[in-house]
């Protein structure tokens, strides 16, 4: 503490601030509370914000008694986000994911998975998000199941190479992903989390093609980004991206839809990762949509 | 994954109205607060190891409202993070010229504080209503103390202001309409 406290200087509002709250040493505030005795006036105004408090804290109490959404409860009170998770209700007997490992085979020898995998999504009616997204999210799942055990041929077009080709690859993988989505597809550089382009393929999907692409890290662990013309209803109307996650087996995902109308692409981030670190790639990429646009 | 401990449910869930009174501190509208409220509710209950018993639930639970609410403003590029300097020259300003044309209009305590800036809103609440330290609530809103002291003070002032009418104080000639302190990318 220096001189200054007890001497007639007039305390800083910060201080005086900080005095009330009770975030002073003892010996300073016993300084600010002798200096305010001399000075009226001054401990009027400090008066009327302690004044403030004490109402703002019994007018805020009030929100306190209102009772806690239904679903919020339930979600605490089951302890795990699965029940609630994007509204999907939990499943009995085999999930859907072990169904969609079942099902990768038929993937991969070409069957119709829309077709398939039609029979896995929640009722028609249900209005929640993963329902309508269900469809192609679900893809998105199956796909990554499929193809990141590949060792070696993990993607169609590689963009990795001898050194200088790879900007060329990717510029060809970009263009034709582009071409055939009918949409700007960007590949995302996730290079500073560590992960590095492997490359892409193009994938059979609702209504038109879709694709993945596959990002690996120093240890091996791989990470696809699924992209997709979304489904008519799920064009947003409130004109900003929403990031929906499911987690299903130990693998999660994070879901959006960015950009409006013709121009909107569904994007599905896939790995076996801790949701947060997910979530953090996630953000990573919608960024860079956002300022590639 | 593993459950989170039917203790820890139990204290989530009896900290999770004041929770609640933070995350309407932050968002408008009611529904984007429960919102938020259920996305700390997952994430705690996914993240319920890593909580330590020695640390407040509440300034523990704040800090992850903070965080979501921050994720959610820069995906929803609906804000650009600004300048600190700028922006409390823009909160000055617009405190100094409230947006009531009525210059001796006293406004109500609670439309005072839904006024203020949502840096001020959540420290008066933080600190004045919840009775956080300035040490916890700067750890909560990841700033320093000192941040959290100016803020303090701030508020108050800005409080004050708008319900004595601070229109009589007015230097300034930016209008409410027009001023920059959030800002609309897109």
């Amino acid at each position: 503490m220096d001189e200054r406290q007890v001497d007639d200087k007039q305390p800083s509002e910060e201080r005086l601030s900080a005095w009330l709250d009770g975030e002073l040493p003892p010996a300073e505030a016993q300084a600010v509370a002798q200096w305010l005795d001399g000075h009226p006036e001054v401990a009027a105004r400090v008066q009327r914000w302690a004044t403030d408090r004490a109402t703002l804290r019994a007018k805020l109490d009030a929100q306190l008694d209102e009772p806690l959404p239904e679903s919020l409860v339930q979600t605490v009170r089951q302890g795990s986000r699965a029940a609630t998770e994007a509204g999907v209700a939990p499943r009995r007997g085999v999930g859907p994911w072990g169904f969609g490992l079942a099902l990768a085979a038929s993937f991969v020898a070409g069957v119709a998975l829309s077709l398939t995998l039609g029979g896995l999504r929640p009722q028609a009616g249900a209005a929640s998000p993963v329902a309508q997204a269900g469809g192609w999210t679900q893809r998105a799942l199956v796909a990554h199941a499929v193809y990141v055990p590949e060792q070696r041929h993990p993607v169609e077009v590689s963009t990795r190479g001898a050194e200088g080709a790879e900007a060329a690859q990717e510029q060809h993988l970009k263009a034709w992903l582009t071409k055939r989505l009918g949409r700007p597809v960007g590949l995302f550089d996730l290079r500073d989390p560590g992960y590095s382009l492997i490359g892409g393929r193009l994938l059979p999907g609702d209504a038109g093609p879709s694709a993945q692409l596959m990002y690996e890290d120093a240890a091996g662990r791989r990470v696809t980004v699924y992209l997709q013309v979304p489904p008519e209803r799920e064009a947003r109307a409130d004109g900003h991206a929403q990031f929906r996650y499911v987690e299903r087996e130990g693998l999660g995902q994070f879901y959006w839809v960015e950009g409006e109308g013709g121009q909107a692409l569904g994007y599905a981030l896939v790995g076996a990762l801790p949701r947060a670190d997910l979530l953090a790639l996630a953000e990573r990429i919608d960024r860079q949509i956002m300022a590639g646009r | 994954m593993d459950l989170a401990p039917a203790a820890f449910r139990d204290q989530l869930l009896a900290a999770l109205p004041r929770v609640r009174r933070y995350a309407r501190s932050l968002c408008f509208d009611p529904q984007a607060a429960d919102d938020l409220v259920q996305t700390v509710a997952e994430r705690a209950l996914t993240h319920w190891h890593q909580y330590d018993q020695q640390r407040d639930l509440l300034a523990w639970l704040v800090s992850i409202t903070h965080n979501a609410h921050m994720d959610g403003l820069r995906r929803t590029r609906r804000l650009q993070i600004v300048d600190p300097f700028e922006l409390a020259r823009d909160q000055d300003a617009a405190v100094a010229a409230p947006a009531p044309t009525d210059p001796g209009l006293r406004l109500d305590l609670m439309e005072a504080f839904e006024r203020l800036s949502t840096e001020h809103r959540e420290c008066l609440l933080l600190v004045g209503v919840e009775g956080l330290s300035y040490a916890q609530c700067a750890d909560s809103l990841g700033v320093p103390i000192g941040t959290v002291m100016s803020r303090m003070a701030r508020a108050r002032a800005s409080l004050r202001s708008l319900l004595e009418g601070g229109a009589a104080r007015s230097t300034s000639t930016a209008s409410a309409s027009d001023r920059p302190s959030l800002r609309r990318v897109r």
